[in-house]
């Protein structure tokens, strides 16, 4: 058998509509039978417990949808991308389709690091006339364990308004990244906190990463 | 298609808050939405997705029904217990998964019983759904609430919450019942009449046009029930799904995308099991036994992986190992899935080398644990049950499997079986520890470290339609008594005693041999709050304690007393085919001591299943004995 390294093929594919609340678990084991009914000639691990050698992208949170995804998959031989392509769409659903397939080098970095800054955009529950308040520092619970990450090491420029739209980037560090739906929803409770009782609360209608990229 | 309302917009924004909202989705990879019928069926499963996704009556009969012309089914499940509360506080009643569509909006709906905790959480399904529990309360506009299953084979404690319960194998009697129901509604019959019509097809019971006795007239009558007008059959005999055998071993199966039991292609390879066991039900229930053929199973097998993008293949049945083709069928897909990582799983009952051998065959160089039933700890105590095993059995089970690779095995046993004295306890830590020995023996001594051989006990549950249907359950209070002093009868340290809760128990045995008062029972309980009660974190005893009160009944009573076979029980109208006759002559055999072979390997032991049902145990090839009952192989016996 050749060396699989040779052969590393990167899919792109979106998660949407109703599928945009599976959880990262739920999304890999999803594309692994995609890729099985794909009848692609994927490797196999050897040792106690042999498995496909895939490989996943940065993961997205429960009910953050995205336009581009990413999964590499380690494959015994050749086959031409788009014929790659057109077996993984014929085994996939709508809310789950890869849209582009290509052979990636060697020594590429792996898709869980490959693009650590992200930008996305959500829609909220109303327009808003002045922005959104940011606040300097969010805390998040880790393995039981209260974090305070400091937004600006995290926040890759501005977060922008434009009446219910939202958009801004997020850029992952080796000790950790900061969750889009977290960041958001920390901006919104204290919007939320300057209005009267009386007003329907601000809430997210949805999430979507837009882009990945490699860091400048 | 007909219309019925799309929940989806009220139901997308409780998800945010839900715990697994991919429960709820809809969506997954093979799921049907039939457009051109004009009748819906809705199957329903009393507990979360996760545990009946991958449920086979549930994936059977949506199918059939969905390959029925005018008919489409869909499916539903019970939420979880926190988000069955949001959904009262929200008004939003259950749902179906496919259209998201009101459960009472359905022309009719199916609700499986798979065990005998499961009967709260079917009124917590039809209240949640906001169609009357009770069926007397239910109106023209109400949909047609069926039941059937495992359970359904003592259906009484269940009678008064369904309009109609299928008894037996439902390929084909489910999408009968629901055509004539089709039929008489465009007709323009009333409710009542449907149901009058279904009494009389095969397989159907309706409660409701049955009278239930007193102890005194049933025991005078021979039987519980009495109809409440002529025409009707007294007997209900289950149905026998014939084609079995020839029919595919591959049908559409839904691949979830939640986290789910058995979550992976089930082939089912065999139907029913005629081993014998005295308290089992299921080795009753599905006679005769039916093998589809070792190519049917490859092909099945294969072109279900290919469909379903599974990694994971279960060959099921109550007994895999006991198919008559088993090493060719297991050799024929190792070869087939050689280099693609998949993984096969075959139940077995069989506690021999044989079993071993057959478990080998998958396990490849990953080796977790084995389990094996002898269920009980004396040689005489296994004659008693019927349990075909020797000790010899088992210790060459154990010595090849610790010699083939494993490490660690669990011995499954039942505390508590008609004549069971301390002696068969003390059989048990005795069996345990010098299976434990040979484990050693077969292990090189620098590996002896981690072997771990453990004992998972649980109290003996009479079930209806058994030979030991008559014999009582022993008290919690004694039960535990017994578990303490096996606690203290095991002296190896490496030997692990697991026990499961007795009161749980208590009421599986209530559920399984009482009568229609046990249906007040049920319902006191889930209105103090019982439901989900197979959650060992959601059992409420108390509940179901202060619900025998308010019914008026001593489930005690129910769940222990002890009759003669002349008595006349609560499931007597209910027939699996094989004969009283047969179960009271097995019970004599039991006092006795005496053993009863399988019928599959030998001759006919005359239970009476296959004249009555007009059919045969149908081998795809003929089956080999092993181990003891090889040697022995006793005569084998017609009836006295
Ligand atoms: S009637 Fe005879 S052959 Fe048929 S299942 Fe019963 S014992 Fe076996």
């Amino acid at each position: 058998m050749p060396d699989p390294n040779l052969f590393r093929l990167r899919v792109e594919y979106c998660k949407k509509g109703r599928l945009s609340m599976l959880s990262h678990l739920e999304i890999a084991r999803a594309l692994e039978r995609a890729v099985r009914r794909a009848d692609l000639p994927f490797a196999v691990s050897q040792g106690f417990s042999p498995h496909m050698k895939i490989a996943f992208g940065s993961a997205l949170p429960v009910g953050v949808g995205s336009t581009c995804e990413i999964f590499d998959l380690q494959m015994t031989r050749y086959v031409a991308p788009e014929k790659a392509l057109a077996a993984l769409r014929a085994a996939s659903v709508p809310d789950l389709m890869p849209h582009d397939c290509r052979y990636i080098g060697p020594r590429d970095a792996a898709a869980s690091v490959v693009y650590p800054v992200a930008s996305y955009q959500a829609e909220l529950s109303f327009a808003l006339e002045g922005g959104l308040p940011l606040p300097e520092e969010v805390h998040v619970v880790r393995k039981k364990k209260e974090k305070t990450l400091k937004v600006a090491d995290y926040l890759v420029g501005q977060l922008a308004t434009e009446g219910a739209m939202v958009t801004f980037e997020l850029e992952a560090k080796p000790t950790g990244s900061l969750r889009p739906d977290v960041l958001l929803n920390a901006c919104i409770d204290a919007f939320n906190a300057t209005r009267p009782e009386v007003q329907e609360p601000l809430h997210i209608v949805s999430i979507t990463r837009t882009t990945q990229r490699a860091s400048r | 298609m007909r219309k019925m309302t799309d929940l989806w917009p009220r139901l997308e924004p409780l998800l945010r808050d839900a715990e697994r909202p991919s429960r709820y989705l809809n969506h997954e990879f093979g799921c049907v939405r039939k457009q051109d019928a004009d009748f819906a069926f809705c199957m329903v499963y009393p507990d979360t997705y996760e545990l009946g996704q991958a449920n086979q009556a549930l994936r059977i009969l949506v199918n059939v029904v969905n390959a029925s012309e005018n008919l489409c089914a869909e499916r539903a499940f019970l939420p979880a217990p926190a988000f069955c509360d949001v959904m009262r506080r929200e008004h939003l009643p259950l749902f179906s998964i496919e259209s998201c569509a009101p459960l009472r909006e359905f022309d009719a709906i199916g609700i499986t019983l798979p065990h005998e905790l499961a009967a709260t959480n079917v009124l917590e399904t039809l209240d949640l759904a906001g169609i009357p529990i009770r069926s007397e309360d239910r109106s023209e506009n109400d949909p047609f609430v069926l039941g059937g299953g495992p359970c359904a084979y003592n259906p009484e404690p269940y009678a008064p919450f369904f309009d109609a319960i299928s008894i037996g194998e439902g390929e084909e009697a489910v999408p009968e019942g629901l055509h004539l129901i089709r039929r008489m509604r465009q007709e323009g019959a009333s409710r009542g009449d449907v149901l009058r019509a279904l009494a009389r097809e095969d397989g159907w019971y309706v409660p409701s046009l049955y009278r239930w006795r007193s102890e005194e007239e049933a025991q005078e009558a021979g039987s519980w029930i009495e109809p409440v007008e002529p025409g009707l059959p007294t007997v209900i005999r289950k149905r026998l799904f014939t084609r079995f055998a020839e029919s595919n071993g591959w049908e559409l199966c839904i691949v979830p995308y939640a986290e789910c039991v058995h979550d992976r292609l089930n082939v089912e390879v065999l139907r029913g099991c005629a081993r014998g066991c005295r308290f089992c039900q299921a080795g009753m229930m599905y006679r005769p036994v039916r093998e589809r053929s070792a190519d049917n199973i490859v092909e099945s097998v294969l072109t279900g992986l290919a469909e379903t993008g599974y990694d994971e293949v279960s060959l099921t049945s109550l007994s895999s190992t006991d198919h008559s083709q088993i090493a060719d069928i297991l050799t024929r897909l190792n070869k087939a899935l050689d280099g693609k990582g998949v993984r096969i799983s075959v139940p077995s009952q069989r506690l021999d080398s044989f079993g071993v051998d057959m478990a080998g065959l998958v396990a490849g160089q990953k080796k977790g644990g084995l389990t094996f039933a002898p269920e009980a700890g004396t040689q005489r105590l296994r004659d008693v049950i019927n349990k075909n095993v020797t000790e010899d059995d088992l210790f060459g089970a154990i010595d090849a499997a610790f010699a083939a690779g494993w490490r660690r095995c669990k011995l499954y046993f039942m505390i508590g079986l008609p004549t069971e004295t301390d002696d068969d306890i003390k059989g048990i830590a005795s069996l345990a520890q010098r299976a434990y020995d040979r484990a050693k023996a077969a292990v090189p001594p620098e590996q002896r470290g981690s072997i771990r051989m453990s004992v998972s006990c649980a109290l003996f549950v009479p079930k209806a339609q058994t030979p030991f249907q008559w014999d009582g359950q022993i008290a919690p209070e004694e039960a535990i008594r017994r578990v303490n002093l096996l606690r203290h009868s095991v002296k190896h340290k490496a030997v692990d005693v697991h026990w499961h809760d007795p009161e749980t128990s208590f009421v599986e045995a209530v559920m399984s041999r009482g009568g229609r008062e046990a249906a007040r029972w049920v319902e006191a309980a889930w209105k103090r709050g019982a439901r989900f009660d197979a959650w060992t974190e959601c059992f409420d005893e108390q509940a179901w304690r202060d619900a025998a009160d308010e019914a008026g009944i001593d489930p005690a009573v129910i769940a222990q007393t002890e009759y003669p076979v002349e008595r006349v029980m609560p499931w007597t109208h209910i027939s699996t085919g094989v004969s009283s006759r047969f179960l009271a002559l097995e019970r004599r055999r039991a006092q006795e001591g005496a053993t009863t072979p399988d019928c599959t390997f030998g001759t006919c032991t005359g239970c009476g299943a296959c004249p009555d049902l007009d059919s045969e145990n149908m081998l795809a090839a003929v089956r080999m004995l092993s181990g003891s009952s090889a040697s022995a192989a006793a005569p084998a016996r017609g009836e006295e």
